[in-house]
């Protein structure tokens, strides 16, 4: 008896919460979620199934097009975080033009859900650099489900990432774009070559190991996971740890997610070399984001510094050594390191320390 | 037409049960809030109980049971539960959709707690079942709502979870966890521990609460103050005073002080005076287990319960005759009782109620009345309970309605100021007089 209780009213009540702040915003979500579950589907326009690539191209207007994908995760444990993605994202596309982070930025969204357990484990919209970009965020299912691995499907997005954009940045300039995973959890121990047939249509026979996605994935992106508060393991070490491992100092918690959009331009501005620190929390304070840059100061710090990744106090003087400090991000705004160019960043140095070449 | 209620005199009001429960609290505060009180309520406060409270309230043709929400909500009357009620987001998601069903514009908006009130989860609610069944026929008449659970857990642990906690995911969460290895065994022996019941379950948890902080506003002590000074404060009681956790027949109690006491602490901090009302029927219910002497199944076809149905958890739902040693002793307990509101006076004439005046024991020997005591003696009570449970009842048949109000008058030395005669808010009147009943809507 009593088996099922907590689950079926989660998804009620929680519907019902967030109904009652306006997160229905996301028209989509509001239709779909008053139908049956079976019935559930990605919107037309953010399906990953047998699509050949999402693309990001150049035109007469836009010549210099440099490919910003955002993917985050819409389960459960984010709680309001997905809402309040939805609501800030869309001044992403402004604020990096605005302070000249980066002439021409061509942005897409998308949902990470838990291929496993979810009716809607993938969505991917499409690169876009006008008011699409809203219609999008809104037309992102918010499943809310997730299951109880304390794992989502970011390894399948990441294979998607890898394998089906195609991008005028990469094939003409050798220039990565930057990608973003919001989330917080683990990955799935291993991306499951089941679920690559059945969400995104490739034929693939052999489960692969969830260090060569990202391996693979990182020869064209800069990837960066985002660890936002308000989502259930903010505070466990064990998920930032894991994302350190693959990504080095590109996994970041921010404690404010309402700072979200500030972060990922500054880090755009960062890695193209066009803004320091210093400046780029000026720039933001400038835009009127006053308490956001003091969030994104504090993600950027806990990020070069590393302080969240090791709890044993004798590793700590190595590893700020290793990292630089504060001062990393410095020579790495200042093209000391370059995040750019086609290195093998991120993901194979165990003890967490990224090398740029 | 504005109903003249001398006795509130420009006072709050606090309503509470006599009785068992089911006495009529929620369709009095409902009248007491709409416009022909003439009291410009500006608030229903709830001191105590949580989502296990079930009041009925009827307004022309649409019926709820209020569980949180207060009784006042179909007058657009905003509910404040204070920090002594038990607050169960999931069971206030339920109502509000609920209420939303029956027309009522934003429930959520008409919701303001106190940052300090207690969560009840799933897991307690889980726990509360669990228990009960591992008690077989030593029921103790739980409702199944996760009450109890509450709060002996909070006294246990001073950090349980509690409304201020919910903004924060990564506190719900640790705290969540340990709510779950505590309950583990528990809920493992009864089979009861639900499938993955691991960090993704709780997690889905946590998203339900930090939605749950968002979309009700929280509020700390100052705001009792500001409601009181925007007008009128209804306070609404939950459970009966038989029920009370120092005042019941011990252990068929719950976990909450069902006495004016806590609304009285309430004004007394906000310097602010308050009326007390003790709702009755013209007859005696009870819904669960534990001593009821007066009850009479030959009344249950003459008195159906549209709103009460057997409970899983409960049981069945027990009408007998109107206990007045039983009533005065709830009024001893209530330590103040102002007037009296009396339900059911349609019942008097189609059930030939009679009045019961005194007990007797097993070999019909008569028995003391109780007297409340204020010593919080737990085997005192449990004794009460010993010497009920076989009691038998003395009665004398009554006469109508007007002598039924007459002999609570006498009898528990209040007045009468409201009586209904059906379950709608058209069916209360408004007493100007002993014994002179004017329709009041």
């Amino acid at each position: 008896m009593g088996n099922g209780t907590w689950s079926d009213h989660t998804y009620n009540a929680a519907r019902t919460f967030r109904a009652a702040t306006g997160a229905a915003d996301f028209g989509y979500t509001a239709a779909t979620r008053s139908q049956h579950p079976d019935t559930w589907k990605a919107h037309p326009t953010l399906d990953p199934l047998n699509v050949s690539a999402r693309e990001s191209r150049d035109s007469d207007e836009h010549p210099d097009a440099l490919p910003v994908a955002v993917l985050f995760d819409v389960t459960g444990s984010m709680g309001q975080v997905p809402r309040i993605l939805q609501t800030k994202l869309g001044k992403l596309h402004g604020l990096i033009q605005r302070k000249g982070y980066a002439r021409d930025p061509q942005i897409l969204f998308g949902g990470i859900g838990d291929a496993d357990t979810d009716r809607v484990p993938l969505q991917v919209g499409q690169f876009e650099s006008d008011n699409r970009m809203d219609e999008q965020l809104r037309t992102i299912f918010l499943e809310g489900g997730g299951g109880g691995q304390k794992s989502e499907s970011y390894e399948l997005a990441a294979y998607f990432m890898a394998r089906h954009i195609r991008t005028d940045a990469w094939e003409k300039r050798q220039r990565k774009g930057y990608l973003f995973i919001i989330g917080d959890e683990f990955n799935k121990p291993r991306l499951a070559a089941r679920h690559i047939r059945r969400v995104i249509g490739d034929d693939v026979r052999l489960d692969v190991s969830v260090e060569s996605v990202y391996r693979e994935l990182s020869r064209q992106w800069n990837v960066f996971f985002i660890l936002p508060r308000q989502s259930a393991y903010f505070d466990d070490p064990a998920i930032i740890d894991h994302w350190r491992k693959l990504l080095g100092q590109n996994a970041m918690k921010l404690d404010d997610p309402a700072a979200v959009c500030e972060l990922i331009a500054l880090t755009i501005g960062l890695g193209e070399d066009r803004v320091d620190v210093a400046d780029g929390l000026a720039d933001l304070a400038d835009v009127g984001s006053g308490a956001e840059a003091q969030s994104v100061r504090r993600a950027l710090e806990g990020a070069a510094d590393g302080r969240n990744r090791r709890t044993s106090a004798d590793d700590d003087d190595a590893l700020r050594a290793r990292n630089g400090g504060w001062g990393r991000l410095r020579r790495l705004a200042h093209g000391t390191v370059a995040i750019r160019g086609a290195g093998t960043p991120a993901g194979l140095d165990d003890a967490g320390g990224v090398t740029f070449r | 037409m504005t109903a003249a209620l001398p006795w509130a005199d420009g006072r709050h009001v606090v309503v509470v049960d006599l009785g068992f429960g089911d006495a009529g609290k929620g369709a009095t505060v409902d009248w007491l809030c709409s416009p022909r009180s003439g009291l410009d309520v500006s608030a229903v406060v709830r001191f105590n109980g949580g989502a296990q409270a079930a009041h009925n309230v009827v307004v022309g043709g649409r019926h709820h049971t209020f569980r949180q929400f207060g009784s006042g909500t179909f007058s657009g009357v905003r509910t404040l539960l204070s920090r002594y009620v038990l607050v169960d987001p999931y069971a206030l998601a339920q109502e509000s959709d609920q209420l939303a069903a029956l027309g009522v514009d934003r429930p959520l908006d008409l919701i303001e707690i106190h940052r300090d009130a207690l969560i009840t989860t799933p897991l307690h609610r889980l726990a509360n079942r669990a228990r009960e069944d591992a008690r077989g026929t030593a029921r103790h008449g739980s409702c199944g709502t996760g009450v109890g659970e509450t709060v002996a857990y909070a006294l246990d642990h001073p950090d349980a979870l509690r409304v201020r906690d919910c903004a924060d995911g990564a506190l719900v969460n640790r705290k969540l966890v340990a709510l779950l290895e505590y309950y583990r065994p528990l809920l493992a022996a009864d089979g009861a521990l639900p499938a993955g019941a691991g960090p993704g379950a709780i997690a889905d948890m946590v998203g339900t609460y930090l939605a749950f902080a968002q979309a009700v506003e929280v509020v700390g002590d100052e705001r009792l103050a500001q409601l009181a000074a925007a007008g009128t404060l209804v306070f609404e009681g939950a459970q009966g005073v038989l029920l009370d956790e120092w005042h019941g027949f011990h252990p068929h109690t719950t976990w909450s002080t069902t006495t004016p006491d806590n609304a009285l602490t309430l004004l007394a901090e906000i310097d602010a005076r308050g009326v007390v009302l003790g709702v009755t029927r013209t007859y005696s219910t009870r819904h669960g287990h534990g001593p009821f002497p007066s009850v009479d199944v030959g009344l249950d076809a003459l008195l159906p319960e549209p709103h009460n149905g057997a409970g899983r958890y409960q049981g069945e739902f027990r009408v007998g005759h109107l206990d007045l040693p039983l009533l005065h002793y709830a009024v001893q307990a209530s330590r103040r009782v102002d007037a009296l509101v009396v339900n059911h006076l349609d019942a008097v004439d189609t059930a030939a109620l009679r009045m019961v005046d005194g007990h007797v024991d097993a070999d019909g020997r008569a028995m003391t009345a109780p007297t409340a005591a204020f010593d919080h003696d737990l085997d005192r009570q449990q004794a009460l309970t010993d010497a009920f449970s076989e009691a038998g009842v003395v009665t004398r048949p009554v006469a109508g309605g007007a002598a039924v109000l007459a002999e609570i008058e006498t009898g528990l030395g209040r007045p009468v100021v409201l009586t209904a005669d059906g379950p709608d808010r058209s069916d209360r009147s408004v007493v100007n007089t002993h014994g002179t009943a004017q329709r009041a809507a």
